[in-house]
């Protein structure tokens, strides 16, 4: 017990803000010229993140090879990394930047404002597969004055700019061909790069910045979990990035050769009601459903200790986080007359459209069990990871469907009435939309709040847990991110004792 | 010598037989018992997450606290309703095709053997996942469906054969020229007679049946949840196979037990009706 709640501890503490890495990061005589390998289940398709590389190389890459504008935090913080000072005009419509002076890339060349121009319309480019260039879609001009400033223009407010380039690498305007090769201005170098098997990095001597604590990263790629696993009780590699399975965890937890360390993900498994089908569009049938669902006990049963409980689509490291989970608690009776006053005294019958990979399966068959005692009745219908991008995605064809939802920042989904679930409520619709028109920060954080508390009030969907982000490690190795949102791993911290 | 070979041969077959007969009556009797009781209700969260066999349950429970004895129980019942409708269904196209190819034309008979060749080219799971990824959503009936047209080819080449053969007999010729009606040939002299062949490789079939309904299910093609069927929860047990082994090991047992079983017992029959393997008489 005493070790959970030493994670615990942890994951409040790195939701503060004040602890972003691992605990015991502050041994001295750590080994700087160290290799890490780092084990992984993400191999990336290439390394260029606007051209369908996969998650895989925002784990490699983001902050280590290349580096943005800004940079998001281990603890969801953004702050500024390429940037030396910025300021937006009175409207909100233009933004200028001035650069880091003295910052080069790996090729020698030296940052200026047309690479950072470059950069940003290789995200916006029409050939561009990047998830973010629809959120950097109000840019309409990027101007260069001199070599350090780059002058943004805008066709509508938009606060979450600087969060947003915090996605764009800046790459040198001069590189030819990143599917294969780099050149950004990070830590690391790209060293070699065995496709199928390993991606490694050498430590950037000529770094602008604070030097990395270790020598070189190896990112050694693995297919399958258990394989991934046994390379760790092997010392083939030294961290796992996120461990998929509690019951994979007992060989480590407990074994003093090994830490386990349990950080806040962004990723939320969702019971997602068509808010347009009866009953679903009836309020009162959605929180009578929120209120029949037992979540600690479901959470318990796919992950044992860990995980988080969240009342709504917002994890804890999102800016308008507030704990909701009070909000239509676990209470069968309540649920009962919930139903009774929706007009279904004696429950309905709907289909659940699940997908056929874990946890999904097992969460549906939770989900049948409890909603039975409420004399609802589930029918599980078991469909591909394609057959849930068609059929509901993109066709809105269903009751009820279970999810997981990665992203970082994501409540805007709830904004957007055309979204698979149809969730429309004007006034939700208006604060997103506004919140992003915000002039501050604080403005748009408390429009994101209300609108937070809205969709929780609304039980627009049944939000029945918030993944754990397990990172597991050999004792000696410390000073690794603990949260790896949107699939970051800095590795430039990661110290291993000599 | 010979005596003492025959005698040792015939106790090793009728032990086959027993050895069959028992593993297999064992399946069948627990899956008639589970139409009348069960320990738990098998969706019903009764204990922890994976808790380990105790006196309460047998076998444990699963991730979601459900007791794991009464799902193996119940996936008995699914496992011969399978073996015995894919077989059945199998059995009925299968027979009939191949008697078909056997009475037809030359070119027919051609044809329809060589589109047997190339169906049983084709390995029996992947036809029956081609069948259940055809139709639009996975339930018990469409996996038997697809299982039992997938049999079908293996029977319809055996039937083919042993119904030439017969055909070639003279009694045949003889009931031609008396004037018997070719259903009449079908159904007087050539069932009969192939019969006995005919009921070993239905067993064997059923074993297959029961084997790749659970392969279907352990690759979520086949019944869908909460039908208990072994392949399901294998597939659910292997996450957890290092914390909670009993969840693999208890349904992969009833599973090889009854396969087994049949095996043994598909073993004896033909020793029983096999007359070369016949040694008393």
């Amino acid at each position: 017990m005493n070790q959970i709640s030493i994670r615990r501890a942890l994951v409040a503490a790195a939701l503060l803000g004040s602890v972003a890495v691992a605990p015991l990061a502050m041994a001295q005589d750590y080994d700087a010229n160290a290799t890490i390998r780092i084990g992984s289940l993400y191999e990336p398709q290439n390394l260029d993140n606007t051209a369908g590389a996969g998650q895989g190389i925002n784990e490699a890459f983001n902050g280590n090879v290349y580096e943005a504008l800004f940079q998001l935090t281990d603890a969801g913080a953004v702050e500024p990394k390429l940037v030396d000072s910025y300021s937006a005009s009175e409207d909100g419509l233009t933004y200028t930047f001035k650069l880091k002076p003295g910052v080069t890339f790996h090729s020698g060349d030296p940052l200026t404002a047309a690479d950072v121009k470059y950069s940003i319309e290789r995200v916006t480019a029409e050939a561009s597969k990047s998830s973010r260039k629809k959120s950097l879609s109000t840019i309409t001009g990027i101007e260069t004055p001199d070599d350090q400033t780059v002058v943004i223009t805008l066709s509508a407010r938009s606060i979450s700019l600087p969060y947003n380039l915090s996605y764009v690498w800046i790459v040198n305007d001069k590189a030819t061909d990143i599917t294969a090769s780099e050149d950004g201005t990070g830590p690391y170098t790209l060293g070699e790069w065995r496709r199928g098997s390993a991606l490694a990095l050498a430590r950037n001597d000529k770094y602008w910045g604070t030097a990395p604590t270790n020598g070189e990263v190896i990112y050694t790629y693995f297919t399958d979990a258990t394989a991934l696993n046994n390379a760790l009780l092997t010392n083939a590699v030294d961290v796992i990035t996120s461990v998929q399975s509690p019951d994979s965890l007992a060989q480590f937890s407990g074994n003093p050769a090994y830490t386990v360390t349990e950080g806040a993900s962004t990723t939320k498994e969702l019971l997602a009601w068509n808010d347009r089908v009866a009953p679903f569009d009836n309020v009162k049938v959605r929180k009578a459903l929120a209120k029949a669902t037992d979540k600690a006990k479901l959470l318990n049963s796919i992950w044992g200790d860990y995980g988080t409980l969240i009342g709504s689509f917002v994890p804890p490291t999102d800016p308008w986080y507030v704990d909701l989970t009070g909000v239509d608690a676990y209470d069968v009776e309540a649920a009962k007359a919930l139903l009774a006053e929706a007009g279904y005294p004696d429950g309905f019958e709907f289909t659940l459209d699940t997908p056929d990979y874990d946890p999904h399966p097992i969460v549906a068959q939770f989900l049948q069990a409890e909603y039975a005692k409420v004399g609802v009745k589930v029918n599980i219908n078991i469909i591909t990871a394609n057959e849930w991008y068609e059929k509901i995605y993109k066709a809105h064809d269903f009751q009820a469907t279970l999810q997981e939802h990665v992203n970082h920042r994501d409540i805007v989904f709830y904004g957007n009435p055309d979204f698979y679930w149809g969730y429309n409520n004007p006034e939700v619709v208006k604060l997103i939309a506004d919140s992003e028109a915000a002039a501050t920060i604080d403005e748009q954080t408390a429009k994101l709040t209300e609108a937070n508390k809205l969709i929780a009030e609304d039980a627009a969907s049944n939000w029945l847990y918030l993944y754990p982000q397990i990172v597991v490690s050999a004792a000696n190795v410390t000073g690794y991110p603990v949260n790896g949102l949107n699939s970051q791993f800095f590795a430039y911290g990661i110290q291993k004792a000599k | 010598m010979s005596a003492v070979v025959a005698s040792a041969r015939r106790s090793r077959s009728s032990l086959t037989l027993w050895l069959g007969l028992l593993l297999v009556g064992l399946h069948v009797a627990v899956a008639l018992l589970t139409l009348v009781w069960l320990p738990y209700d098998p969706t019903a969260l009764t204990g922890g997450r994976l808790a380990p066999p105790s006196l309460e349950h047998w076998a444990g429970t699963d991730r979601l606290g459900r007791d794991f004895f009464t799902q193996i129980m119940i996936g008995s019942r699914i496992a011969l309703i399978v073996g015995i409708s894919a077989v059945a269904i199998g059995g009925l196209i299968g027979v009939t095709l191949g008697v078909l190819a056997a009475f037809a034309t030359r070119l027919l008979d051609d044809a329809l053997a060589a589109t047997l060749d190339i169906l049983i080219a084709f390995p029996t799971l992947l036809i029956a996942m081609l069948v259940v990824a055809a139709s639009d959503t996975a339930s018990l009936g469409t996996a038997v469906l697809a299982l039992g047209i997938a049999l079908s080819a293996i029977v319809a080449r055996l039937t083919r054969i042993l119904a030439k053969r017969v055909l070639l007999m003279d009694y045949i010729t003889a009931a031609r020229t008396s004037g018997t009606s070719w259903l009449g040939i079908v159904f007087q002299h050539v069932l009969p007679n192939i019969w006995p062949t005919l009921s070993v490789n239905f067993a064997l079939q059923f074993g297959l049946a029961v084997i790749a309904e659970a392969s279907l299910s352990y690759l979520g093609l086949g019944a869908p949840p909460p039908n208990a069927s072994w392949g399901r929860l294998l597939q659910e047990a292997q996450g957890t196979v290092y914390t909670a082994p009993i969840g693999a090991i208890a349904p992969g047992i009833a599973l090889v037990s009854l396969v087994i079983g049949v095996n043994l017992l598909a073993d004896g029959l033909r020793d029983i009706g096999d007359p070369t393997r016949r040694v008393s008489r």
